[in-house]
């Protein structure tokens, strides 16, 4: 499978699942898609993610469902070797702050206030 | 870009880019309507003002308060006992609402002198009840009332008493969302951090964006506390308001409606630090992952016991919701919400009852809610943003749906073309959320599809060849035809009390002891 | 024994019983065929009448917005009048009446709605829809004066001033303003002018609010009076206004304009006031009684005969609603033996006090009795709960339904909104089939209770 293939998969799920990317505006989705995605692509990575703070914990929570949901749905990310886990998950942190944030249309999300 | 232009709607530029069709291949970058904009004059909206969206959707369901508004009796007459929010408090917020009873001499003089005597007559007719919410309205706003003066003068007079005002005047933005946002951000301005909370428990949430329709925030609070988790406020259902004025103690704000609530999770989190988790109480596989996202926030006891609900609650009621969805398969529904049930139900609603939803509306919702329900539902879905009539009965004539999911109104104009109507702002018999009301959800839905007296509207008896070897049909003779009775398993069909709120009220739980935090005040 | 006439003491409102003017404005635009309004206001001004109207009636009713918003609250909002208009007028190709009903909001920030409808007369009317018949009238319901009732009877006045035509010939009709009334009514009405070989004019024909599910899909529920019916009321033999409030002002319109004979009132519920209608319609038309009519008086007379002296006599009873409909209920009540000791009217109007049904019953009541004028739910609730009245039986509308919930009070609902029992805008509450319904409505809930209280149930088991 090719690799834009695989991203394309994970994005469906998210878009289809989830509801962490989708926060109210620009700012919020960065500090989303960083936290959540980027916790995700740790685990997968068999490393440990830093949840010492609050804000972290939570976006722990949603990586950690994410990261499960990955492995259980999509057998084939369990055979995958580090290097392209990473890959994989950079390419869907790309695609995800795309769809979110910067080919967005929502024109709420630079409203400089809640 | 795939927008939808509706016949009836053509002379319109104005409403050009608010409808969308999600084509093959589509996503939110290339498939979003426009959103949370002015009303084109005279298109018959189903929005309303923003004062029944601070007053009604979201100040009310408080049920220890007297809510007074500002201004002639109408606003306070028109919003009173249309929406079920219960409570366990013998439902006081549905029994009393309050009115200042602006007149002709006010507008001219000022109402601020019978605002302050309208306020003192309230509490001293309800001397149980020391908290208030005071609404302006229209005419109070324009007049320039100070109600916020007279609310203290009124807090000095009467010690033990406190006052919430909101100045959300109903012309206050495009329509509900206007008040929802007004509310929000006055509450966390003015109440939020002026109590502290007694806490019972190590776990501590805020469940916010429910307001208790039928039930549902009842149904949810007691899977937390289940859980071991304190709930120390609810946002708004079932809430009472010295509780939420201790909003900032929670550990985490668990969040449903996010288009009428989200606005306080992000100020406590810009101002407190208390993380935002958006959670989905609908659905088996969503809710049973957001109880455990809930639970895992906390630690392993809680997420054991998480586990434990969740097994014994799937148990018990899937043989039941599957009995429905495989009669509800290919069915087609439009999920026309006010707002947050468009992307809580999307994708769930196909996933695990089989339907198919071939449209989905929000009367208020912004861009961002329909990213999340345009995202969610699948290829071929018609998005509609602030619909106006004839453009719902131009969708509806398209997409021949089975049954809409909407409200009582425009149920009454499905009704007349043969389609029947499910009531999603207050239900028919829910509550809907939890599991077991998802199974009543899927049973309600069964019930409107497969009604023997819908089946017999479409008959013309001047004209057509009807049945007459029988005298009655059942549902099951509808949607299972020619399945033998043995078969049909109805034992599966739902077995649950019709009263599942009542009996949570008054339970018992066991909390996992407070650590004692350092910053406390005690 | 005494009866006063007051008005509720307490500044505000606890649990009102009335909504404002644009409600009643809306209620009367319904009923004629080929009529949107536009209220010019906040959209919740519409979208929670139109609700009511839903709730009450189990059916839609189309009533536009001009979508008042911030800026046309500061820089003001004729402008949207405006573009409601053109939007509805293109949308909707039947649209032949557009009353402009104005709100608190748009009230107090000053629009001239006369001149906008000057101006689009001049204008759009006179070029896009040159060909086509449109009527644009101003209402003005400010939600600060009154109440729905003189909403609704503002309404009916504007309709009746824009359209009343005198021709050359008298069209031989009678006009019969009905007042706030439910499908239920008008069909009874019409029953009895059918029975006198009476020809009306109703304002409004509302029987079509209760419309049929059709196998073709084409049913729509709204009024039926057209814009002709409303130009002959000036050529009629004669105009009844059934409710003194709701209506009473467009009938004298009538008289003093058209030199139409007038009666208005009384509101015909019960047997008498049916007994009086009658005769006013024979009065004005020349036509007499028909033995019928005799014989279906005689039935409803025998109907509540068998239940007057056995079951109402010495009830008490409490009646909220609007003010027509509340007094006529009281009469009512006292044919039937019973005491209705309180009487709540939802709003302030000079005449409620000066009023000659209020006064005659003042004079005769033998019982102490309250009329409470701008009234709220609480004076009844508060009086029930607090202040140690006792009543048998409650006749209002859905709103105070926890009055008769929360203190094991018998109730029949009637009135507008009702909203917690099936079918009720289906019955008659006038004419002699609407004093039946009415009474056995009553005796009906009196008996449940009397099972549910186990108060000598056994009574209704031995005859």
């Amino acid at each position: 499978m090719e690799m834009k293939e695989r991203i394309a998969i994970l994005e469906n799920y998210i878009m289809q699942r989830c509801l962490w990317q989708f926060h109210s505006r620009a700012w919020d989705r960065e500090n989303q898609n960083n936290g959540i995605l980027g916790i995700t692509k740790t685990m997968l990575l068999g490393e440990q993610p830093d949840i010492s703070t609050p804000e972290l914990k939570c976006y722990w929570v949603d990586a950690k469902c994410l990261a499960d949901g990955f492995k259980t749905k999509f057998p084939w990310v369990n055979e995958m070797g580090k290097e392209d886990i990473a890959v994989m998950m950079d390419g869907l942190k790309e695609r995800i702050d795309y769809v979110t944030i910067h080919g967005s249309l929502n024109e709420e999300l630079t409203v400089k206030l809640y | 870009m795939p927008y939808h232009t509706f016949e009836c709607s053509k002379m319109l530029p104005d409403r050009e880019k608010h409808a969308v069709i999600k084509g093959p291949g589509e996503d939110i970058t290339s498939a979003l309507p426009l959103g949370n904009l002015n009303t084109v004059p005279g298109t018959i909206t189903e929005r309303g003002c923003a004062y029944c969206g601070a007053k009604h959707v979201i100040g009310t369901p408080m049920k220890d308060v007297i809510h007074m508004s500002h201004g002639p009796m109408g606003c306070t007459y028109d919003t009173w006992q249309t929406k079920r929010y219960i409570s366990d408090n013998d439902n006081y917020q549905l029994k009393y609402t309050f009115a200042t009873d602006m007149k002709e001499k006010h507008v001219v003089f000022g109402a601020e002198k019978m605002l302050k005597q309208n306020i003192h007559e309230a509490f001293d007719a309800f001397p149980n009840i020391n908290r208030m919410t005071l609404y302006q309205t229209c005419a109070s706003a324009l007049i320039g009332d100070d109600m916020d003066a007279i609310a203290k003068q009124v807090m000095k007079e009467r010690p033990g008493v406190d006052i919430f005002v909101c100045n959300a005047p109903g012309f206050g933005g495009t329509s509900q969302t206007g008040g929802h946002h007004k509310i929000n951000i006055a509450w966390i301005n003015n109440k939020v951090g002026t109590v502290e909370p007694v806490i019972k428990s190590k776990y501590t949430i805020n469940y916010v964006g429910d307001y208790n329709i039928q039930g549902d925030c009842e149904i949810m609070t007691d899977f937390f506390n289940r859980m071991g988790i304190q709930v120390i406020s609810m946002f708004t259902g079932n809430g009472s308001y010295d509780d939420l004025r201790a909003m900032h103690r929670a550990d985490l704000n668990v969040l449903e409606c996010a288009r009428s609530a989200e606005y306080i999770c992000n100020e406590l989190r810009v101002r407190y630090g208390t993380p935002r988790l958006d959670i989905d109480g609908f659905g088996f596989d969503l809710l049973a992952e957001s109880l455990m996202k809930v639970a895992m926030f906390f630690g392993d006891d809680c997420v054991e016991k998480a586990k434990a609900i969740i097994d014994e609650e799937v148990a018990r009621w899937k043989p039941e919701l599957d009995w429905y969805a495989k009669r509800l398969k290919g069915k087609k529904i439009c999920l026309w919400p006010g707002g947050s049930k468009l992307w809580h139900w999307a994708h769930v609603i196909e996933e695990e009852m089989g339907v198919k939803v071939v449209s989905v509306y929000s009367k208020f919702g912004h861009q961002g809610d329909f990213e999340k329900g345009i995202a969610r539902c699948s290829e071929g879905a018609l998005a509609i943003d602030d619909p106006n009539e004839l453009e719902a009965l131009e969708a509806m004539k398209m997409l021949k749906p089975d049954c809409i999911l909407t409200g009582m109104r425009p149920g009454e104009v499905a009704k007349k073309i043969g389609i029947p109507y499910l009531n999603i702002h207050a239900y028919h018999n829910g509550p809907y959320k939890g599991f077991e009301g998802w199974v009543r959800l899927a049973r309600d839905l069964y019930n409107a599809i497969y009604s023997p007296v819908m089946n017999l509207a479409a008959i013309d008896i001047s004209k057509d060849d009807f049945d007459t070897d029988t005298g009655f049909k059942t549902r099951t003779m509808l949607s299972d035809p020619g399945v033998p009775r043995e078969e049909l398993h109805t034992e599966n069909m739902y077995t649950g009390k019709m009263d599942i709120v009542t009996p949570l009220r008054g339970k018992k739980y066991d909390f996992p002891a407070p650590e004692p935090k350092a910053d406390a005040v005690v | 024994m005494s009866c006063e006439i007051k008005s509720k003491k307490r500044a505000g409102i606890i649990n009102p019983m009335v909504t404002c003017q644009p409600a009643g404005a809306q209620y009367a635009s319904i009923g004629i065929e080929d009529c949107t309004a536009i209220v010019h206001g906040g959209q919740g001004c519409v979208m929670f009448v139109r609700l009511l109207f839903s709730q009450h009636l189990n059916e839609n009713f189309d009533i536009a917005s001009s979508s008042l918003h911030e800026d046309a609250a500061v820089l003001g909002a004729v402008h949207r009048v405006e573009g409601a208009v053109d939007v509805l007028l293109e949308r909707y190709p039947h649209v032949k009446v557009v009353p402009i009903i104005t709100t608190c909001s748009t009230e107090i920030i000053g629009d001239d709605v006369e001149g906008v409808i000057r101006k689009l007369k001049k204008g759009l009317l006179a070029t896009k829809y040159a060909d086509r018949e449109v009527h644009l009238l101003p209402v003005h319901t400010p939600s600060f004066k009154g109440s729905q009732t003189s909403g609704y009877d503002a309404a009916v006045t504007a309709f009746v001033k824009h359209f009343a035509t005198k021709t050359d010939e008298c069209n031989g009709k009678l006009n019969l303003i009905t007042g706030w009334v439910d499908p239920g009514d008008v069909a009874e009405l019409k029953h009895l002018l059918k029975m006198m070989d009476v020809d009306a004019t109703v304002l409004f024909e509302i029987e079509n609010f209760d419309s049929p599910l059709m196998p073709d899909k084409s049913a729509v529920s709204h009024g039926t009076t057209t814009i002709e019916d409303m130009q002959g009321t000036a050529n009629a033999i004669g105009t009844i206004a059934l409710n003194k409030y709701e209506g009473g002002k467009a009938a004298e319109y009538l008289r003093d304009k058209f030199e139409i004979p007038t009666i208005i009132g009384p509101t015909p519920i019960g047997i008498r006031n049916t007994d009086t209608f009658l005769k006013n319609v024979s009065k004005l038309t020349g036509k007499p009684i028909p033995e019928s009519l005799v014989r279906e008086r005689g039935k409803a007379i025998d109907a509540l005969q068998d239940l007057a002296h056995m079951f109402f006599a010495d009830k008490k009873v409490a009646i909220y609603g609007h003010p027509d409909l509340a007094i006529g209920l009281a009469e009512f009540c006292l044919d039937l033996s019973m005491k209705p000791v309180l009487l709540l009217i939802g709003d302030e109007n000079p005449n409620y006090a000066k009023d000659p049904r209020l006064l005659a019953i003042k004079e005769h009541a033998e019982f102490d009795m309250e009329v409470i004028t701008n009234a709220d739910l609480w004076e009844l609730e508060d009086r029930i709960k607090n202040k140690g009245l006792e009543v048998d039986l409650i006749l209002g509308h859905s709103k105070g339904r926890y009055i008769p919930v929360d203190n094991n009070i018998p109730m029949v609902r009637v009135g507008f909104p009702v909203y917690d029992r099936a079918g009720y805008y289906r019955h008659p509450k006038v004419g002699y089939n609407g004093a039946v319904w009415l009474a056995e409505e009553m005796a009906n809930v009196l008996f449940t209770d009397m099972e549910y209280k186990k108060d000598r149930e056994w009574i209704l088991a031995m005859w």
